[in-house]
């Protein structure tokens, strides 16, 4: 459905900045994609680039097999977007009329689109500020109108940058929410961005990760994780441990972890083989430890994503 | 069910609304350009004299310049201003993303920009004469063409103006700066020096005042003119639209068209 070819962006000026540099990559149909990177990565470069926004300095982008660097509009019957969160709407405008300007921006009348207006201010919990004007709203609120807007244009491709940027915790899950609501589960294509790996991670299925305008990573979510598991188990032992113990530990496994104080002791380690967990059970048994539990530390997706830009 | 007339309805409609949800706004500006218009009319008779025929002359030349000069002034920040504005909220990039094109988009915003502008330069024109005792000859058929013609070299400059904006971003005061320059152009004295009626809004100006003040119809105007007014107006109207769509492209390039 969305593919684009070595992509670059190069903006000129007393420095060069490469800010896309050769990437390529295609979202099929209904297919949730998140774009992680740091700030400056490149990300809404891209978005904006897919959106014709920018033009690239060369590369090329198709949707649906047609050339949209060459044919905008084609692009904008597919595409819609939300960047920068709730800076795309109309602050002057109440909540419906903001949603029925931007269904006649598509070519859509009121009348046509009622129902869907409708529908989509009593599911984004607008309804007490239908009639609201958007500057009046909280952050949390225009972003969801900004949202709200851009599907009533009901384009089957919607990119979106940094959605929940600057909204509290509540908020962000809400918002995190309705993205995985309205439009993941109604089969639409997304390219999400976002600095929050938990929305990434409760959203998208797959991920590219780009740094330094260059792809880093692009893999099913599963996989990535999969890809970065490591055997890492936390040992918890009451009381402090003897140095004759740390030392042990710190021969057999590839790297420790101690957090101490006066009640328990937490040893995070990492083993390459699992039959080493016996002999660190035997040290602490010939040591006299009392062994309260062990656990498997899964791979956490802040960590997997730090690991890949920090390369 | 997806069309041109939804999206210029749209257009129109929230043009509208917001021009009704600020009447405080709205009113003040009228106020603003009403004490403008006192102050040039009292100074004439101050300077002239009210007895004087030169007086009566130059105050009908008075009127029908302010009529036009508030009309090309409101089409012209349209553009310039409102793109700006457009750009700064972040919703000139959603304004390029319909797929009807952001120059059909542009050419509604101007029609409904001449349309909402009807009602309230005419009553100010009526205002005019009133305040002046100098009530002018009212001839649709004539006034409305010579005065979409006049504009468009208006328009035009502002889309040049909101092109640089896009780029170059603060040049709020080059905008203030060209509103004066307006006033040269519609006081230009065509009738002296040929060159004067290739400016946009001088000859448009001039046949409207000849059509106001000394009742000569769009069909007894020489054909020359006419002419020129016609060639100049397309020129200036797409001469801005062409140097607009160049910044549109140097800033896409750029990659600030949404910047602010």
């Amino acid at each position: 459905m969305l593919r684009c070819e070595k992509l670059v962006k190069i903006y000129k000026g007393k420095t060069e900045v490469r800010a896309i540099d050769d990437i390529s990559f295609s979202i099929n149909d209904a297919e949730i994609v998140g774009l992680l990177g740091p700030n400056g990565a490149g990300k809404t470069t891209t978005i904006k680039s897919l959106c014709c926004l920018i033009n690239p300095s060369s590369g090329k982008i198709w949707i649906d097999g047609i050339d949209v660097t060459k044919n905008p509009y084609f692009a904008y019957n597919k595409i819609t977007s939300v960047l920068e969160g709730n800076r795309n709407i109309y602050w002057r405008l109440t909540v419906k009329e903001n949603l029925i300007f931007f269904a006649g921006l598509m070519g859509y009348s009121y009348k046509y689109r009622k129902d869907q207006i409708n529908e989509l201010i009593n599911i984004f919990k607008l309804k007490e500020k239908t009639n609201t004007e958007a500057r009046f709203l909280s952050r949390g609120m225009q972003q969801k109108l900004a949202i709200a807007c851009a599907l009533i244009k009901d384009t089957e491709i919607i990119l979106l940058d940094e959605p929940t940027l600057g909204l509290d915790v509540e908020s962000t899950h809400e918002v995190q929410n309705l993205l995985k609501n309205e439009m993941v589960n109604k089969g639409r294509t997304i390219l999400l961005s976002s600095h929050n790996m938990r929305v990434i991670e409760n959203v998208c299925e797959r991920v590219i990760v780009i740094n330094k305008g260059k792809i880093v990573a692009d893999e099913k979510l599963d996989s990535l994780k999969d890809f970065f598991k490591v055997n890492a188990y936390k040992f918890e032992i009451e009381g402090r441990i003897d140095n004759k113990v740390k030392e042990e530990f710190q021969k057999i496994s590839l790297g420790t972890k101690y957090t101490e104080n006066s009640s328990k002791t937490e040893i995070i380690i990492e083993l390459n083989d699992f039959m080493i967990i016996y002999k660190l059970l035997e040290t602490l048994k010939d040591n006299n430890a009392k062994l309260l539990s062990i656990t498997r530390i899964e791979p956490d997706f802040e960590d997997i994503y730090l690991k890949l830009v920090q390369k | 069910m997806r069309n041109q007339w939804n999206l210029f309805s749209t257009i129109f409609i929230k043009r509208l609304k917001l021009i009704l949800r600020y009447p405080l706004n709205f009113f003040s500006s009228i106020i603003t350009i009403y004490l403008i218009f006192l102050a040039i009319f009292l100074g004439s008779k101050y300077m002239i004299g009210s007895q004087a025929t030169t007086f009566s002359n130059t105050i009908e030349g008075i009127i029908v310049g302010f009529f036009v000069w508030t009309y090309a002034i409101s089409g012209y920040s349209t553009l310039s201003w409102g793109l700006m504005e457009e750009a700064q909220t972040g919703t000139l990039e959603q304004l390029y993303m319909s797929p009807f094109g952001f120059g059909t988009i542009s050419i509604f915003i101007v029609i409904s920009d001449l349309i909402l502008n009807v009602f309230w330069t005419v009553p100010f024109l009526f205002l005019m004469m009133v305040t002046t005792g100098k009530f002018l000859h009212l001839d649709l058929l004539t006034i409305v063409p010579l005065l979409v013609l006049s504009l468009a070299g208006a328009y035009g400059i502002g889309f040049i103006m909101g092109g640089l904006g896009l780029i170059y971003k603060r040049i709020q005061s080059l905008f203030q700066i060209l509103q004066f320059v307006f006033v040269g152009f519609i006081a230009a004295p065509v009738d002296k020096i040929f060159a004067f009626k290739f400016l946009p809004l001088s000859l448009g100006t001039k046949l409207i005042r000849d059509n106001m003040t000394k009742r000569i119809s769009i069909f007894n105007m020489p054909f020359n003119d006419i002419f020129i007014l016609i060639i100049t107006a397309l020129f200036y109207f797409f001469l801005g639209f062409y140097i607009f769509k160049l910044c549109e492209k140097i800033a896409k390039d750029r990659g600030l068209l949404g910047h602010y």
